[in-house]
């Protein structure tokens, strides 16, 4: 396959589940925004998405201070920030187009479909259409492209790098939702708030239904959700669906099957990624510090992705 | 007004055709709201399909739908056998003039074409001189666009040799038919033409010398304004889309980058001038083309399809010769008829110009897509008067033909269904053997009286049928 | 007159280029004017020579993995038949009537032509070439490698190059097929060849010589390596590279002539 092509292939399916797991982010803390907070107006809620995805600045650059209509419009809908699920929308979209030849007429119409439709949205207006009907929609409209993508392409090297795309943006979001969650707990347990309290249970209970694991959680551990089961479940596991493990198994098995010598570099990287989640439990994060972890696993991620791309996607 | 245009459907005594019969019956049993909802279907399906173009010009490159009439053009068969030969009769020729223009220029020396009209033509390359072409085929994918006049006569208003576009549309209209209104289909018997990009494969693949030699079609980018059909002929074909920068030249050979590491290619279905294939040897400006194509293709080691140099045989100072081009190279009369052509380089011909000007269609040689041309009767005093200007400053530049009263079609518009003027596009594939699918593009110009007919002036298009009589 | 001929082109790029691709040429051929004894070219690589559009033998040069420099070298021997005044050749001239951007006539130049060009004749053609000289002065670094011919006019000022442009464009505006010619240009006592350019015109069934810059209607100190339509056809080196991103090329032309009596 083209180097260009599979780089279109691999940044659309990137760009889109980007923009679903932002809708998912947004979801949870504008439900989150909503509950009682002791005296407070929820605005650290609603400001926590644009913290992860290191925007917050670029928002206070832009309108001066914290308000959250203002925040809401900026992360989800602002043609003028280039890391808005819009923009992200646009950018997956594009580079459909770039693919159009490569891709299914199902995927392209569909997501062809969510583009022109998210642009009705953005001159009606977040607030008129809802923002829970927001997320709901845009997520509702990545399961349509996944579907579509599962039900209609070639099993061939496209098919590899769109997943290859999913996988990588997928473990990275996991880890950042992971270790901002964690953050603001241990904010928080400083002001003797124990694991027990009912804000607790909200806080890790949101970070489950944002990755869909609400209901896996439930199932295997049938307890309150706190921070050592969630975080094995969400880095070790290798059966929930949106957990680091799982994403390194489908990143390692897709690598593994990709032609030609070239990607040597990144396969050595990916089973080493894999064998050391394989062969460690949740106690020995916790005991080097789950913050430090996390983030030296987003750097890794970060130099997979970087090797992806001068093995497969820019090959001189 | 009186019949001075040739209606497609009815006879000048109002009688529908026999060959629109069953759609007439149709179209009179339909109701108005089906059909009113079918075609917001149509248009909902062709932009979610992204069927769109690109405006030169346009500096937001907005996409637009090219609009989509659902009313065919319907041509029996009996007379398409005639058009359809003798498009393969003057694509042919056009082939043959090519191959002896940059060889032997046979032509020339038996003094039928001046040599001043070809060699010194911009279009005219000498990269070309004295290289052989496997099969000796130039154009291997042709464009002829055909009008009819008052008395339904077909007449050949240009041939498209370089890169022609438009057989998307074709495709996409038949299946946006079958998709809206497929009992249409089972009426009658309309020829299919779906098989399109397996002959546009077939003639590729015979292009080359090679037994089985790799495809690709080459794109400016997703900007050009056909990047649609680029997509769309790649994908069919299941062959790499390509642009420039996806490829390079190692010693004489044409390469892809591709995620297994570089691979070579043996045939470019190319879809970009002459002037950016190559930056080295053209067009140093160019960031669409490949450094070094030029030598890999005069080395023999690639196809491009269409050749390089054949804008020369399409130019429209040429034009007027290939009806003697027919009669030269094939020793046959030419089926299908030229316009009669009026060359403003020759004083004569330029003064029964300059004092017919209101009543005739001046063309620049080298223009296309509808743009630097003077439509006499519908221009105004002013208009003429800056023509005239430009005519008698640059009389070589350009041609005059009489206004043809185009053939219409009856087409659906605001006021509801009326005629509008149509031409009609094949697409003739020379390899092996040269061929046509049964009927062509055709393109209708939606605004009341108007001539023209190009999507970037407003027109839109139809599918085009060619029913079994 | 015999010529002996070496020429080195260095080129060093401040940062490593990934890939690189050049067309050359730099090897001259044999015509009724000159003979070429003996030419080797040197490059970093061996590269089939073919012969390009305008029957110049031209060399592709593709190099790939990370360099920083490339060596280029052409050494020979050609005879030169000083008395000659025009070379024959198969083709039609017509091709090289037709404009490029570079040669465009504009109306300054089409006047300039009509008025000291006459007929286009061999006597029209000279003044024409005498009144281009005076009117475009000797100046290098006035104009760059894409001066248009009409813009050098205007300008009044230029190189060989430019001179050749002009010439070319009054000559395609009197209706006179024209070609641009790249070269070496042998300077008597001077010891020293330079690279050159000039135009040549088809009169009479065969090419002549205008050189501009230096009024010379016949070529006698030219060794002629390649024709084109303007320049960008006929340049000895035309190239593109990926990487070595914003790097400045250096070159380094070194020319050493030796001149034998036969």
């Amino acid at each position: 396959m083209l180097s260009r092509t599979a780089s279109d292939l691999y940044w659309m399916s990137r760009y889109l589940e980007r923009a679903e797991n932002m809708a998912r982010m947004l979801d949870v803390s504008y439900s989150l925004s909503m509950m009682p907070q002791d005296g407070r107006d929820g605005l650290d809620e609603i400001a926590m998405p644009l913290l992860i995805t290191g925007t917050l600045e670029d928002y206070l650059g832009r309108h001066g201070q914290m308000h959250a209509e203002r925040m809401l419009d900026f992360f989800a809908l602002a043609a003028d920030n280039p890391v808005s699920i819009y923009s992200c929308l646009g950018a997956a979209r594009a580079s459909a187009h770039a693919v159009r030849g490569r891709i299914t007429a199902d995927m392209w119409e569909n997501i062809n479909a969510s583009w022109l439709e998210i642009r009705g949205i953005a001159q009606q207006g977040l607030n008129r259409y809802g923002m829970s009907r927001f997320c709901e929609w845009l997520k509702e409209r990545s399961h349509l492209f996944r579907g579509a993508t599962y039900g209609t392409i070639m099993r061939n090297d496209a098919f590899r790098f769109i997943r290859l795309g999913t996988f990588i943006e997928r473990a990275d979001n996991t880890l950042r939702l992971l270790d901002a969650r964690y953050e603001m707990m241990s904010i928080k347990a400083l002001d003797s708030v124990d694991d027990e309290s009912a804000w607790s249970y909200y806080q890790w209970s949101a970070l489950l239904r944002a990755l869909s694991s609400f209901e896996a959680y439930t199932e295997v551990y049938r307890d309150a959700p706190a921070a050592r089961p969630v975080a094995e479940l969400l880095l070790l596991r290798a059966d929930v669906p949106r957990s680091l493990r799982a994403c390194t198994d489908e990143i390692n098995r897709i690598l593994s099957v990709l032609p030609g010598i070239n990607g040597r570099p990144a396969q050595r990287r990916v089973a080493e990624m894999d064998a050391r989640l394989r062969y460690t439990g949740i106690d020995e994060i916790l005991e080097a510090g789950l913050h430090e972890w996390l983030n030296a696993f987003i750097a890794s991620i970060r130099e997979l992705g970087a090797a992806i791309h001068t093995s497969y996607l820019e090959v001189v | 007004m009186s019949q001075i245009f040739f209606d497609e459907m009815y006879d000048p005594n109002g009688q529908v055709r026999p060959h629109y019969r069953e759609f007439a019956r149709w179209l009179a049993e339909t109701p108005e709201e089906t059909l009113a909802q079918r075609r917001r279907e149509a248009d909902l399906l062709f932009h979610r399909a992204g069927i769109t173009f690109t405006l030169y010009g346009d500096e937001q490159g907005t996409e637009r739908l090219i609009p989509f009439d659902i009313i065919p053009r319907s041509i029996p068969a009996s007379e398409w056998w005639v058009v359809e030969k003798g498009c393969i009769q003057r694509v042919k020729a056009l082939n043959l003039f090519l191959a002896d223009l940059y060889h032997d220029q046979r032509i020339i020396k038996a003094g039928v074409i001046p040599a001043d009209q070809v060699l010194a033509n911009e279009q005219y390359q000498l990269a070309m001189q004295g290289l052989d072409l496997h099969r000796g085929i130039y154009s291997h994918i042709s464009g002829v666009d055909l009008v009819r006049d008052g008395d339904g006569t077909f007449y050949v208003l240009e041939d498209n040799l370089r890169t022609p576009s438009g057989v998307s549309y074709m495709l996409e209209d038949r299946k946006m038919m079958m998709r809206l209104f497929p009992e249409l289909f089972s009426a009658q018997r309309v020829l299919p033409i779906d098989h399109y990009p397996n002959l546009l494969l077939d003639t590729l693949k015979s292009s080359s010398p090679l037994d089985n030699p790799s495809v690709v079609v080459m794109t400016p980018g997703r900007f050009n304004s056909a990047y649609f059909e680029h997509a769309f002929l790649a994908r069919e074909m299941g062959v790499e889309l390509v642009e420039g920068a996806d490829m390079f030249v190692r010693d004489d050979k044409v390469f892809m980058r591709t995620t297994d590491g570089p691979q070579p290619v043996d045939v470019i279905y190319r879809r970009l001038d002459d002037a950016f294939l190559d930056p080295l040897a053209f067009n140093p400006d160019s960031m669409l083309g490949v450094p070094g194509l030029l030598s890999a293709y005069r080395a023999g080691n690639v196809v491009l399809a269409n050749a390089i140099g054949t804008g020369v045989a399409d130019d429209k100072s040429v034009y007027p010769f290939v009806t003697d081009m027919i009669r030269f190279y094939l020793d046959e009369e030419p089926i299908l008829k030229n316009v009669p052509t009026w060359q403003c380089r020759k004083p004569e011909e330029l003064s029964h110009v300059l004092a017919h000007l209101p009543e005739l269609v001046v063309k620049e040689t080298q223009g296309s897509g509808g743009y630097g041309m003077l439509v006499g009767p519908a221009a105004t005093r002013e208009e003429i008067d800056t023509f005239r200007a430009r005519l008698k400053a640059k009389p070589h530049a350009y041609i005059a033909q009489p206004t043809l009263s185009l053939s219409t079609c009856p087409t659906f518009v605001e006021s509801g269904i009326a005629p509008r003027h149509i031409d009609l596009r094949p697409f003739v594939l020379s390899g092996r053997e040269t061929r046509v699918v049964p009927g062509g593009l055709t393109r209708v110009a939606l605004r009341e009286g108007s001539l023209v007919v190009n999507s970037s002036q407003g027109g839109g298009t139809k599918d085009t049928w060619v029913v079994e009589d | 007159m015999r010529l002996s001929i070496s020429h080195e082109t260095a080129y060093h790029y401040d940062d490593e280029v990934r890939a690189s691709i050049q067309y050359l040429r730099l090897t001259p051929h044999d015509s009724e004017r000159q003979h070429v004894l003996s030419w080797h070219l040197d490059l970093p690589k061996p590269v089939r020579a073919q012969v390009d559009a305008f029957g110049n033998i031209l060399h592709v040069l593709t190099l790939e993995g990370p360099h920083d420099h490339i060596v280029i070298s052409a050494r020979g021997q050609v005879d030169i038949d000083e008395q000659r005044e025009a070379e024959h050749e198969d083709g039609s001239p017509l091709p090289y009537r037709r404009f490029t951007r570079l040669t465009e006539a504009d109306d300054a130049l089409i006047s300039f032509a009509r008025r000291h060009g006459a007929k286009g004749d061999r006597a029209g053609l000279i003044a024409l070439m005498n009144a281009l000289g005076d009117h475009i002065l000797y100046s290098p670094g006035a104009t760059e490698i894409d001066t248009t011919a009409a813009q050098a006019f205007a300008g009044a000022k230029g190189v060989c190059q430019d001179h050749a442009h002009t010439f070319i464009a009054c000559a395609r505006s009197l209706g006179v097929p024209a070609r641009f010619a790249a070269g070496y240009l042998f300077t008597p006592g001077s010891e020293q060849l330079e690279c050159h350019a000039w135009a040549e015109a088809w009169l009479e069934g065969a090419w002549y010589s205008f050189d501009v810059t230096h009024r010379l209607a016949r070529p006698e100190r030219h060794l002629k390596i390649a024709v084109g339509l303007d320049y960008l056809d006929a340049c000895p080196v035309r190239g593109v590279r990926r990487g070595g991103g914003f790097a400045q090329m250096h070159a380094k032309v070194v020319v050493t002539p030796t001149v034998l009596d036969q």
